[in-house]
């Protein structure tokens, strides 16, 4: 009786600490969604108190007015390329890593692994450079190239990982078959390897729509400002308006968050198999 | 069977040449104009100083001063996200809700750092934020404080932000490791008359451990490179508290012009991580093989 009470107890200490981390979790966000909704004066009233009266028209107004649906636009522009683009030179490469032994493999797969260790400003210079020749400033182009890079090293690493599991007879039966090394490329790994590249897809999407540092730099217009860049202009324009900008931040968060928990099993993986398995 | 020779360099000759361009070339330059020095803020009419850049950089108090923040900044995201994920991955480990509860912490690292540094700008606000308001209403107004304005704490609540979207992300990871236990193995252990800190230091640890070194690794490898949530935050202020590596470069680059200087910084903070990193692999995984 004794043992069962204080197993009892522990239970309950334990849901509390979980359900507590879950508002620590969640209440910013909720704190950013309610506060989207305020005017300014009732934000200062009461940052914990929900809405009295919803203004849905913030975002009416943060879209249209302040035009950030031209920064929605280049965001998905920008993350959607840097996906694909990823996608095509991970594949093959990883591809190539796992299924193939031939000289210098292990050398450039090590090299590319370290390059995940790299920091971005230890890039700044020479790719800031580099675009400013190629007068990528201020371009697509110049979004898009540098993030490839950065996001490209865990891809192929990711890849790789996965595609080492596919078991050798299914290889071999597809050989014998017949196919030449692209049609196993196509028929046989890739379908298998959906789950990872689903993974490479969603985290390579996030990261690039949630990028901030070399966009910063490359983007000085407007018009070409993927989202993060431009709230981070909100922020020093409308400081006071603080309904708007929680807004913008909404309209930031809130495709992650869906994509997230629509793709989370994808996610998961994508993000435990190196931890696993590595 | 000629062909299967050259195929493999030719799958991974695009992906290898865009890393050739856009990483490993840039990095050679970081390094090669760490060399070098311009006879003018904003110049590009570079000239050879061998290490008299290093040499400024030994020199640089605040140099040190970033370094013992990435220190600090490692010590932190050691003791507090990776501790709670460690502790919430235990509580959570034979749960049916446990992938309720990790799909729910992992969200706020869906989160980018801007939107958490103006979300958690808000709530250290000492004004109107939510932090003090709270602390007044629990009664406890002598805890109120200026948080990111107070060089004594800013550092600690930056890391607090970094941490909102850390801990979940630990958790995940530790918990995924827990799926590879033997639960047998733990069944045999009470049988053995084990006590749980027995168990988990006998039998769990031991099955996790490789999952842990990863996270170790990985999680000084993100703090040394931490740049947005301080450069959004705090931009290193107030008076250099929470200044980093990489937002001391980053100013030393855009608004003084230094680009030599800032080169040499970069590549050193580069040196340190490459070798943090081959050191910790090494030492971490060796051992045990």
């Amino acid at each position: 009786m004794n043992k069962g009470l204080r197993s009892l107890s522990r239970e309950a200490v334990f849901n509390v600490v979980l359900v507590m981390f879950v508002l620590v979790a969640l209440y910013p966000i909720y704190m950013l969604f309610s506060t989207s909704l305020k005017t300014p004066a009732e934000f200062y009233r009461s940052m914990f108190s929900l809405p009295s009266n919803p203004r849905w028209e913030n975002y009416s107004m943060v879209f249209i007015k302040w035009g950030f649906y031209r920064n929605f636009i280049n965001s998905l522009i920008f993350a959607g390329s840097v996906t694909s683009i990823c996608l095509v030179l991970s594949v093959p490469a990883g591809y190539a890593f796992a299924l193939y032994r031939f000289r210098g493999r292990d050398v450039l797969f090590i090299t590319i692994l370290l390059a995940l260790t790299l920091s971005e400003v230890s890039l700044l210079i020479p790719i800031y450079q580099l675009l400013n020749d190629l007068k990528l400033i201020n371009t697509y182009g110049g979004l898009i190239f540098p993030q490839v890079a950065l996001g490209l090293p865990f891809a192929i690493f990711l890849l790789t990982t996965f595609f080492r599991e596919i078991p050798a007879e299914v290889l071999d039966a597809g050989k014998i078959d017949g196919c030449s090394d692209l049609r196993l490329l196509w028929n046989i790994v890739l379908p298998l390897g959906m789950p990872a590249i689903k993974a490479v897809s969603v985290m390579e999407l996030m990261w690039a729509w949630n990028s901030f540092f070399f966009p910063f730099v490359v983007t000085t217009k407007y018009h070409i400002m993927p989202l993060s860049v431009s709230l981070m202009h909100f922020k020093g324009r409308y400081t006071m308006q603080y309904g708007s900008m929680a807004t913008t931040c909404v309209i930031m968060l809130l495709p992650m968050v869906v994509l997230y928990l629509v793709m989370q099993k994808s996610f998961v993986r994508g993000i435990t198999f190196g931890a696993v398995k590595g | 069977m000629q062909r299967k020779k050259a195929h493999p360099y030719l799958l991974v000759l695009p992906a290898l040449l865009y890393i050739g361009v856009w990483i490993l070339y840039p990095m050679a330059k970081t390094f090669y104009l760490s060399f070098f020095s311009a006879p003018m803020v904003f110049s590009t009419d570079y000239f050879y100083v061998g290490l008299q850049n290093f040499s400024q950089m030994i020199t640089d108090s605040i140099f040190w001063l970033t370094l013992r923040h990435a220190v600090l900044w490692v010590l932190l995201t050691l003791a507090i996200p990776f501790m709670v994920g460690l502790a919430l991955a235990q509580i959570l480990a034979y749960r049916r809700t446990r992938l309720f509860y990790a799909t729910i912490y992992f969200i706020p690292m869906t989160i980018s750092f801007i939107i958490a540094a103006t979300v958690w700008g808000w709530i250290y606000n000492p004004v109107f934020g939510g932090l003090n308001i709270f602390l007044e209403s629990l009664g406890l107004r002598g805890f109120t404080r200026q948080w990111l304005a107070d060089p004594n704490l800013a550092l600690f609540c930056l890391n607090m932000i970094g941490s909102w979207g850390y801990f979940g992300f630990c958790t995940l990871i530790i918990l995924s490791a827990y799926q590879g236990v033997n639960p047998s193995l733990h069944d045999a252990a009470k049988v053995d008359g084990a006590n749980s800190l027995q168990r988990f230091l006998h039998v769990t640890l031991p099955s996790i451990k490789y999952t842990l070194y990863f996270l170790l690794v990985f999680s000084v490898i993100a703090a040394m490179k931490t740049f947005d949530l301080v450069f959004v935050s705090t931009k290193g202020g107030p008076h250099h508290a929470t200044e980093i590596v990489a937002v001391y470069v980053f100013h030393l680059l855009l608004v003084e012009g230094e680009i030599n200087y800032a080169a040499t910084l970069s590549a050193t903070l580069t040196l340190i991580i490459l070798v943090l990193t081959v050191f910790m692999t090494r030492f971490l995984y060796r051992k045990e093989a």
